[in-house]
């Protein structure tokens, strides 16, 4: 219990921190992880009429009340057996949390006033005045607020000089005009020692603009290793791990914020698995923490876990109905799961509450995509790649809609500068094979594949894209095709497409031992998923004859006893066939003659 | 100055101070009409230089970045009088300039600067004009550039004119050479950015672009980074500014000739590093990532290569128009994307990596999707491209390799030079109707090429069976030769003009003002090639390399050609005008080709001194190019010596680097593994390993026959007849032989049928006496030929046989006419002794002993004795070569 006290106590005093840095963000997000906080003292009660019916049910679950009100997917979520005091006491494994003590806080003096001031303008988004004031501050609060407002006004120039210079061979980079004098300074700082966690944070967002990425990486661990409640510098840092290897060369210690940016690191590289884990142990401590949930949503949607992230989603959107954060994630779920009309309704609510964030542009053009509106989709995907050139799914998504409306070259450009955000976006490679494929370049394609396999190589969808390039008519590579999909059949194809074209593949190059064993898989697999269809009457049919002339008569028998259920042609061909099996059962030579031969 | 293409100006110019700068320059020039005070000219030439050096700074693509004020006040510096003379007016020209663009410091000066540059474009109602007064006609090529000048000012918007003072002062700042000093010191002596890893890339980069110039003679004519001199890549970014989109194309399209041209001798990362710069600078002119795939091509970067197409294709949707030679408008606004030229360069890639499965593939996809799309330009280049592949590879058949013939329209299966032969006619038609002159011409060669190598057969395999003769005809090679050179005077003819030729005279105007500012005292002294070395007053070449390149191959081929057909006299002379007419044009890889042929002509005739001594000097001049041609005539050289001088180990040595050679990674090449296999023959031969040396013949001509090379089998039939006759068995030698011959006369190989007929009649010598008479008339038939058109090697064997004929024949006597054997054998003791062919030289030497004995002439018989004697010592004592060979091994 003293431990979520304590928690909360460094959440407090973090957020007051942050917020006199104008670190609003980072405040922002440990604000919503201090409420997060699951309150253990019976407090509850004074709130406790606010208690909804079907929680009355539950009475020995009451405290969770306090907060919001139980549902289904709260209650999922609390560990069976286990309290979270047990996990908020010592982390799993056995590793203590370095405890980091607070910065000491700079004495009031007559700088503070200017300091205020500085604030103050610094709120009014009057960056360079903010910076004005306090070129004679020295302390170390005023240099960091000082260097913050600087880099901010030159963001702010930035931004505002992409749209001015312009020209017609593009747009071209313009940096931050102030990075090198910013440099220079911070990096005087860090040599002479002088320097905080906060301007350690500055520096290397800096180095990071300048292009420096692993001193950047160093210097932002030396900032959250002595600060770690600044959620802000975790998340540059998690920007610039872009493999497992550089996460884990970093030396931080162990502190519990750690957990979170190790969680969504690993979400980042698509471990999802692992971040899930990170995720529900967090959660023992932090558990109404909206953000967690929309993490846990995010990494089960990408598990394809469709319907426990609605639910989720659709609590969070309960709790806090002006959310946008993650809503794009829901947007794509419910696109996935043809929810016209929940889609609708989620992107009218978006639409109210901010029209132009990226995410409400994007959650409006899949709506109009589910609805056959190609043309609206890529006009709301333009926008939101106005407000944000790096959104990458929207780029990958509006691929997708140009493909929808046959602008080929349209689709291979958005896809292409997807791919050149981030390179292992197997998505967007996915979506430029197959763009070329629709263009009958199965050759071309078969390089986009191989990218985007050799990024995701457990997906099997992308090995029978490959495959299927191989199979195709100007190519017939059918040996390749074969070891594609047998890859496709190791990886668990949902769709049983591999197992199936392995069978047809190997008996039109006439291995039929191998046809058959790949055909009896493909059954088993139908009868166990309880799927009918005519891949099922093929394999029958197949399994038949090659029994038939394996002399396994009674096999044989079998499967066309079975053929017998369906109409159609094969029935017939499977009553001849039975009669012939009799024949030959009963010996008469006649049929020894007919069958001459295997 | 009139006339000049509009074409430039398509876009509108993107406003810099170096543009500025250029329009007061042009002021000066052409000085508005009611200008207060005449710009004193010095003479009219001076006027007329400026006039030049302004079109050319606005047309010119030596770099993709503008010149700063310093570099501008220099060149100007330099074209104001016409040399580094002092001269007042120059320097107060340059003065008044400057003092002009730092005068520019308000938004309103800019405004009024250019309301006053309108008023030197003459109005179009003015027809008689004073004498003194220059009006800039606004339809000339400067005239549209102050238009395209103006009008871009006048639609910048408030921002942009910002901008521009903002980057004026930078401009003029630039000439103060303090400028930025202080900046970059800190920026490296700070001692946490060394530790960085970025910093040293960053560092290390711009090093190199600096260094490439302080090393970019030895580059030759493709180094052309003289504009960046000294000038860091990084720091001050704010200094750079871009040209024109079109001159930025111009650019990166001679960046690519040269590329193409010189592949091997491009510094990789000195000109990637460029190329990223550049497309941080315009990252929408995709038309870098060409250029990057092309460096990575040419530099086997597999990987990087086939990324950098993808990535160029998927951006530019094949728009822009590599093969084509124009980019496609756009048909009513709906984009379709060429996607087949993305094929056609992906086999292209592969054919160059020596992927032919991969290459076929792609091509033949290549073929599909141009047809489903109707593009009938890409449909020709490919079938070309595929032609190319088929005659480079060995590829015994194409069935099961090419997914299915019907893909490319040919019906029945047929054999692999059938179907090369349909391509190469089908592309030639399709040219020929959509008037790709050059691609006619290339087809014209590859024909010739084909006609050359090739019988034709007739394509139907059923039918009446006309009687045909199963030979080549060289009247088909020369025909198609000869139509390749038409080329030539249809662009002479019909002024066409490939895109962007329109910067390449101004392009090399500056280069060779770059040159003079360099080193002005050598400039006039040394010029490599006068060919395109124009002085300020010479006129511009009208046909663009390109076409040069394709006519120049035209006289390598002819020289191939001539070289089968035997005529030395001929390959020498075609050889020496590709190499003098077309050098500045031609690849490396071309160009030493026929600096091989000459060398080998002066093996053949002049002896092995001189060709070394040739080598030598192309070795030094192709130093760069790597696998080259002359690698592959030094080997051969050297084992000719030394199987001649009887150094058995350094052939063995020269022939096992030949198999390492010939055991290329990237790709067989299945003349050059011939070539290394009747060389290993060859020496086993010398070495009286008849077995092996047979067995190694044997297996060769078996591969040889797959792969249709019967050229090839004819040579390597001679020599099997050859190690029969010296293993002494005639009979079967005959037979060889006669095979050979056969070959020979299919071919049209002359001097190898004269080499065989010799042989031929050797074989029936050694067989007895009994045949002398039939071995004459054998030898006295091959005479002329061999006399005419024979190296020394040949010549002298002729010689030998011919006397041993005579010697052999009862008829004859010595005594009645001595100088019927003695002149032969003299000559032939003289040509071999320049060889330094020890075997045979000892022959003729016994030979002549013999017959002095005979005549009586006691003197000359012990001289010749003596001559024989040392032949043999050094046959037999060869040692192991000089230090110098083993060196150069």
């Amino acid at each position: 219990m003293g431990s979520k006290e304590s928690y909360r106590n460094e959440l407090r005093s973090a957020i007051r921190q942050l917020g006199d840095r104008c670190l609003y963000s980072a405040s922002k997000w440990a604000g919503e992880l201090l409420v997060g906080i699951d309150q253990d003292q019976p407090r509850s009660s004074a709130i406790a009429g606010k208690a909804t019916p079907s929680s009355s049910a539950r009475p020995h679950h009451q405290q969770e009340h306090l907060h919001r009100d139980g549902s289904s997917f709260r209650r999922s979520r609390s560990r069976p057996g286990g309290d979270s005091e047990v996990f908020s006491a010592t982390p799993s494994g056995g590793v203590s949390y370095v405890s980091t003590p607070s910065p000491v806080e700079d004495e009031i003096d007559d700088g503070a006033d200017y300091y205020l001031l500085a604030k103050s303008y610094f709120d009014c988004k009057e960056y360079r005045r903010a910076a004005h004031v306090l070129r004679t501050q020295t302390s170390k609060k005023s240099i960091f607020l000082r260097c913050y407002a600087l880099y901010l006004a030159g963001e702010k120039r930035k931004e505002e000089e992409m749209i001015e210079l312009e020209g017609p061979l593009g747009r071209s980079e313009v940096c931050n005009g102030e990075l090198t004098h910013l440099e220079r300074e911070l990096s005087a700082l860090r040599r002479s020692g002088a320097i905080d966690a906060f301007c350690l944070y500055l520096y290397g967002i800096v180095l990071r603009d300048k292009g420096c990425e692993s001193l950047a990486c160093s210097v932002l661990v030396e900032s959250v290793n002595s600060y770690p409640w600044n959620w802000s510098a975790w998340s540059e840092l998690q920007g610039l791990c872009t493999t497992l290897d550089i996460l884990r060369s970093l030396n931080l210690k162990n502190h519990w914020m750690k957990d979170f940016f190790l969680a969504n690191a690993y979400q980042e590289l698509k471990m999802y698995n692992e971040a899930l884990a990170k995720y529900e142990y967090l959660l023992g401590i932090f558990r109404f923490s909206d953000y967690i949930q929309a993490q846990i949503a995010t990494a089960k949607y990408s598990l394809r876990d469709f319907d426990e992230a609605e639910i989720i989603f659709e609590e969070l959107l309960r709790i806090d109905p002006y959310r946008v954060d993650s809503m794009d994630i829901y947007s794509n779920l419910l696109y996935a799961k043809e929810s016209f009309s929940s889609l609708s309704c989620l992107a009218h609510r978006v639409f109210l509450t901010d029209k132009y964030r990226p995410e409400s542009c994007c959650i409006i053009a899949n709506y109009y995509s589910l609805k056959g509106l190609h043309e609206k989709s890529v006009v709301y995907f333009r926008r939101a790649l106005k407000l944000n050139r790096k959104y990458l799914s929207a780029w990958t998504l509006m691929g997708h809609e140009y493909v929808e409306m046959k602008n080929t070259p349209a689709a291979i450009d958005a896809y292409r500068r997807a791919v050149d955000i981030n390179p292992r976006d197997y998505r967007a490679w996915y979506g430029l094979g197959q763009t070329y494929e629709m263009m009958n370049m199965p050759f071309y394609a078969l390089y986009y594949f191989r990218r985007s396999a050799f990024l995701q190589p457990t997906d099997a969808r992308l090995w029978i894209a490959m495959g299927q390039c191989y199979e195709s008519v100007p190519l017939q590579m059918l040996e390749e095709a074969i070891k594609c999909y047998a890859r496709a059949a190791n990886c668990n194809d949902r769709e049983g497409i591999a197992l199936h074209q392995l069978a047809k593949l190997h008996s039109i190059l006439g291995r039929s031992e191998q046809a058959a064993f790949y055909y009896k898989k493909d059954l088993e697999r139908m009868e166990a998923e309880d799927r009918q269809g005519p891949n099922m009457i093929e394999a029958l049919l197949f399994l038949a004859r090659h029994c038939k002339a394996e002399k396994r008569i009674e096999e044989a028998e079998m499967y066309c006893t079975r053929l017998l259920d369906y109409t159609g042609p094969e029935k017939e061909t499977a009553k001849s066939l039975l009669r012939g099996l009799k024949m030959a059962q009963s010996g008469f030579p006649s049929v020894e003659f007919e069958h001459f031969g295997p | 100055m009139a006339g000049a293409s509009k074409e430039g100006f398509s876009g509108i110019v993107n406003l810099t101070p170096h543009k500025i700068a250029l329009c007061h320059l042009i002021q000066y020039f052409a000085p508005a009409a009611h200008s207060s005070l005449p710009i004193p000219f010095k003479s009219v030439s001076q006027h007329n230089r400026l006039g030049l050096f302004l079109f050319s700074l606005t047309r010119a693509c030596n770099d993709f970045v503008e010149p700063s004020l310093d570099e501008l006040i220099t060149q100007f510096k330099a074209v104001g009088v016409g040399g580094f003379e002092y001269d007042w007016f120059v320097d107060w020209l340059i003065e008044d300039l400057t003092s002009r663009l730092s005068a520019l410091s308000s938004p309103d000066d800019l405004y009024n600067f250019f309301e006053k540059l309108r008023g030197i474009l003459s109005p179009a109602e003015v027809t008689n004009m004073e004498d003194e007064q220059c009006f800039l006609d606004p339809s000339s090529h400067l005239g549209v550039f102050i238009r395209c000048c103006i009008l871009a000012f006048s639609i910048l918007t408030f921002e942009g004119v910002c901008h521009l003072l903002s980057n004026m002062a930078a401009y003029c700042n630039s000439t103060d050479p303090m400028y930025g000093l202080p900046e970059e010191d800190a920026f490296n002596t700070d001692p946490v950015l060394q530790e960085s890893h970025e910093y040293h890339e960053l560092n290390r980069a711009s090093d190199k672009y600096i260094h490439d110039f302080e090393a970019g003679s030895s580059a030759g004519e493709s180094s052309s980074f003289h504009i960046q001199a000294g000038r860091p890549l990084y720091g001050v970014p704010d200094k750079l500014f871009l040209r024109s989109k079109w001159q930025i194309q111009g650019y990166l399209n001679e960046q690519a000739d040269l590329l193409e041209r010189h592949a091997g001798s491009f510094r990789f990362n000195t000109f990637e590093a460029t190329l990223k710069h550049l497309q941080k600078m315009a990252p929408d002119m995709h038309h870098v990532k060409y250029l990057r795939y092309l460096n990575n091509l040419y530099n086997d970067d597999y990987l990087s290569a086939l990324d950098n197409l993808h990535c160029y294709f998927d951006y530019s949707a094949g728009m822009e128009g590599i093969f084509t030679g124009s980019s496609a408008p756009p048909v009513s606004g709906i984009q379709v994307g060429r996607y087949e030229s993305a094929l056609l360069c992906l086999g292209i890639m592969h054919t160059r990596f020596g992927h032919s499965k991969q290459a076929l593939e792609a091509l033949t996809e290549a073929v599909r999707i141009s047809q489903q799309n109707n593009d009938d330009s890409c449909l020709t280049y490919t079938l070309a491209a595929m032609c190319d592949l088929l005659s480079k590879i060995g590829i015994c058949s194409t069935s099961g390799i090419i997914g299915s013939q019907y893909s490319l329209g040919l019906g029945t299966p047929l054999s692999t030079q059938q179907q090369l032969l349909v391509l190469l006619k089908r592309s030639l038609k399709r040219a020929e109707s959509l008037k790709l002159t050059c691609l006619v011409a290339f087809n014209r060669l590859a024909l010739a090429g084909f006609y050359l190598k090739h019988v034709n057969r007739p394509l139907l395999s059923f039918g009446p069976k006309a009687s045909i003769k199963l030979r080549t005809n060289p009247t088909h090679v020369c025909k198609e030769l000869r139509l390749s050179s038409y080329l030539l005077s249809e662009f002479g003819s019909d002024g066409l003009s490939l895109p962007n030729d329109g910067g390449t005279f101004s392009t090399a105007w500056l280069k060779n003002l770059e040159k003079l500012i360099n080193s002005p005292t050598s400039f006039n002294g040394k010029r490599t090639n006068d060919y395109d070395t124009f002085h300020f007053t010479s006129q511009p070449n009208p046909i663009p390399g390109s076409v040069l390149q394709l006519a120049g191959a035209s006289y390598l081929l002819r020289a191939t050609s001539w070289e089968l057909y035997g005529s030395a006299p001929l390959v020498r002379s075609n050889a020496l005008i590709y190499a003098t007419c077309f050098a500045d044009s031609a690849s490396s890889s071309e160009l030493s080709l026929a600096y091989c042929k000459l060398i080998q002509h002066l093996a053949v005739f002049k002896g092995y001194k001189e060709a070394f001594i040739a080598l030598k000097l192309a070795e030094e001049k192709f130093s760069s190019v790597s696998k080259s041609h002359i690698h592959l005539l030094k080997f051969q050289l050297l084992h000719e010596r030394a199987l001649h001088r009887g150094q058995l180990k350094l052939a063995q040595q020269v022939c096992d680097e030949l198999g390492i050679l010939a055991s290329s990674i990237t790709g067989v090449d299945l003349e050059l593994k011939t070539e290394a296999s009747i060389r290993l023959a060859r020496t086993l031969l010398a070495a009286n390993q008849f077995s092996q040396a047979a067995a190694v013949a044997c297996s060769l001509f078996c591969e040889c026959y797959k792969f249709n090379l019967h050229v090839e089998n004819a040579t390597i039939l001679l020599l099997l007849a050859e190690i029969h006759k010296k293993s002494g068995n005639a009979v079967l030698g005959l037979s060889y032989a006669l095979a050979s011959l056969s070959f020979c006369r299919t071919f049209n190989l002359d001097l190898l049928e004269a080499s065989t007929t010799l042989t031929i009649a050797e074989l029936w010598l050694s067989l007895g006496r009994s045949h002398a008479k039939r071995a004459s008339n054998l030898v006295h038939q091959t005479l002329p030929m061999i006399l005419g058109h024979g190296g020394l090697e040949l010549r002298a064997r002729a010689n030998i046989a011919f006397v041993k004929c005579h010697l052999c024949d009862p008829s004859f006597s010595v005594s009645d006419d001595a100088e019927m054997v003695l002149d032969p054998l003299r000559q032939a003791a003289e040509d071999l002794e320049t060889l330094e062919f020890h075997e045979m030289a000892a022959e003729a030497f016994y030979l002549a002993a013999v017959v002095y004995d005979a005549l009586g002439r006691a003197e000359e018989r012990e001289a010749a004795a003596a001559s024989f004697k040392n032949h043999i010592v050094a046959l037999e004592n060869p040692g192991s070569g000089s230090e110098d060979e083993q060196r150069n091994l």
